[in-house]
């Protein structure tokens, strides 16, 4: 272990625990399959081309949507303060920062190099609404799945009600497909001003501090703060330090970077 | 060519189920035949509904007779009513359902998914499916096609043929509504005076046409019947559309205007609380925790 920081190498901190990156991966191949496999129902085109494969695509529809369903549920059980956490980080007060996120998300959107956000807590407040929109969506989908499934099997519901549940569904969709795309293009982290958090839920769970401070600047100082979650890592990914040492060394490199530039300011 | 209509009269409907025996013997739909293994319907009405392989019955309403000892029946006929505004028509996403050229509402079983959205949206409630299970790959539609097969080829439909009082007819639509017209204004003459056409306007017009000789209260028919139950799915597919076209393209522009920009190395200092920038060497911002900014 280097005693200094070395120029390659950079602070991380770790965001998301190995239980929810799985949970939510999961969950997301699971959103995708259930997408797929919904639109050869959700599209006559497709269900009148291929009739026997839209058959295959129904059965699947629901083991995926079971897989859905019981993958949060064993999460809880095997984390119940992770939950805690969850609703915690989710309905929080509303800051004065993000009421600012939120009137200038479209600008920022279409204008990212121009205008910038204001500091941020561990979840924006457009996190919190859109994130908030596909559980309380994903939860409405499966009740209303539940019931036309079971309620044309199992049991049978009225045909008002599963017009209701279709109805249910239908809406869901298109409020998820809205929110699950832009979910997927920011989340997937490959284009600016997003760049770097695809590794969140599909790598490592660890944001470099420089996007930690961009995104969300106060969670990410209490972390540099605190310590516990930081990490010096070099260019191969390898862990050079851990926590407090970890911070100490950065501060230090940041500190000896900003004196080597002040002689020649002054010149 | 004309639309052609089935001719039910429950005026002269004799309730001998002779109509249900011939719809299961020419379409090869069986019958429990275990002792007592149909739920009991509280009148001769046998089975209590359409099901699975019973694509027609006659329904039973029974009161007491005015004026007289014993009961009244009303016998009335509960089938596919082949609508024009067919809700099962609009819901069935793969094309199974469709109308043929006589008006009747047939199927292409090979097409059916078993999705029951057609059950879900039928005013009448006729659709029934086979192979209902929970794992629902070998869901099937199951109502009648006015003997699609038989009219084809010049036949009457089976239940027609076997009618022996009469009150089953084929023919093309608007001779039957004639008829029925005249059935009715006879049987107003004769005192029944809730006596009635249905099926002229109903859903858009059916392809049954019936003659009600009691108030519609006595058979299992709508007044109103909704063929727009399943409607909201058609306008939410384009919606939907709209929106996935919407979402991407919006996402684009953001792609576009974003391309190219890069954000400078950011790092802050927790001892002298300075969010620096990396790539200039120079401090961006001091976090003035005394004056209590995070």
């Amino acid at each position: 272990m280097s005693a200094k920081m070395e120029q390659k190498e950079q602070r991380y901190i770790q965001r998301h625990s190995m239980q929810t990156r799985i949970t939510h991966d999961i969950v997301a191949v699971a959103c995708i399959w259930l997408t797929f496999s919904g639109l050869f129902v959700f599209i006559p085109a497709l269900a009148s081309a291929f009739p026997d494969f839209t058959r295959a695509m129904r059965v699947s529809h629901r083991i995926v949507g079971c897989i859905l369903i019981i993958t949060p549920i064993v999460s809880a059980i095997l984390s119940p303060r992770g939950v805690g956490r969850f609703f915690k980080k989710y309905f929080t007060k509303w800051t004065p920062e993000d009421k600012e996120f939120t009137k200038k998300f479209v600008p920022y959107m279409l204008n990212a190099r121009n205008v910038h956000m204001p500091d941020q807590d561990e979840v924006k407040s457009g996190q919190r609404f859109a994130d908030g929109l596909m559980v309380v969506g994903v939860l409405l989908m499966a009740i209303s799945g539940l019931v036309l499934w079971l309620g044309t099997s199992v049991w049978r519901v009225s045909g008002d009600t599963a017009s209701v549940m279709r109805t249910i569904h239908d809406i869901c969709f298109l409020i998820l497909v809205i929110f699950v795309v832009a979910h997927v293009y920011l989340g997937a982290g490959i284009f600016e001003p997003y760049k770097g958090t695809g590794k969140l839920m599909w790598g490592n769970g660890q944001v470099s501090e420089s996007n930690a401070l961009y995104h969300w600047g106060f969670w990410a100082r209490k972390e540099l703060e605190k310590g516990d979650k930081v990490l010096l890592k070099d260019e191969n990914d390898q862990v050079v330090a851990r926590g407090k040492e970890a911070v100490d060394l950065g501060n230090t490199y940041i500190e000896e970077k900003l004196k080597q530039k002040a002689p020649l300011k002054q010149e | 060519m004309a639309d052609l209509a089935i001719y039910y009269d429950s005026s002269k409907c004799t309730g001998c189920k002779g109509c249900m025996v011939a719809c299961k013997t020419w379409n090869n739909l069986p019958s429990p035949i275990e002792l007592n293994s149909q739920p009991y319907s509280g009148t001769y009405q046998n089975p209590v509904d359409l099901n699975e392989n019973t694509r027609t019955i006659i329904t039973y309403k029974e009161r007491k007779r005015e004026n007289a000892y014993g009961i009244d029946w009303a016998f009335g006929s509960r089938r596919c009513m082949h609508c024009t505004d067919a809700a099962c028509v609009k819901v069935c996403p793969s094309g199974c359902l469709y109308h043929d050229d006589n008006g009747f509402v047939v199927m292409d079983i090979d097409k059916c998914i078993g999705c029951q959205y057609c059950r879900a949206a039928c005013p009448f409630d006729v659709p029934r499916h086979t192979g209902v299970n929970v794992r629902g790959a070998d869901i099937k539609i199951d109502k009648c096609d006015a003997c699609a097969t038989r009219v084809a080829h010049g036949m009457k439909p089976a239940c027609v043929t076997t009618c022996q009082p009469n009150a089953l007819d084929f023919g093309p639509r608007e001779e039957m509504l004639t008829r029925a017209h005249e059935r009715v204004e006879w049987l107003h003459k004769r005192g029944y005076a809730d006596a009635r056409v249905y099926g002229e306007t109903e859903a858009g017009g059916t392809h049954v046409i019936m003659v009600l000789k009691y108030d519609i209260s006595q058979y299992d028919l709508p007044e109103n019947p909704n063929t727009n139950k399943g409607a909201a799915s058609n306008v939410m597919k384009p919606l939907t559309a709209l929106a996935a076209v919407g979402i991407v393209g919006g996402l684009g522009i953001t792609y576009a205007r974003a391309h190219g920009y890069h954000r400078d190395h950011m790092a802050y200092d927790t001892k002298t609380h300075d969010v620096v920038d990396m790539d200039k060497d120079e401090v961006e911002r001091h976090i003035d925790k005394e004056a209590g900014e995070r």
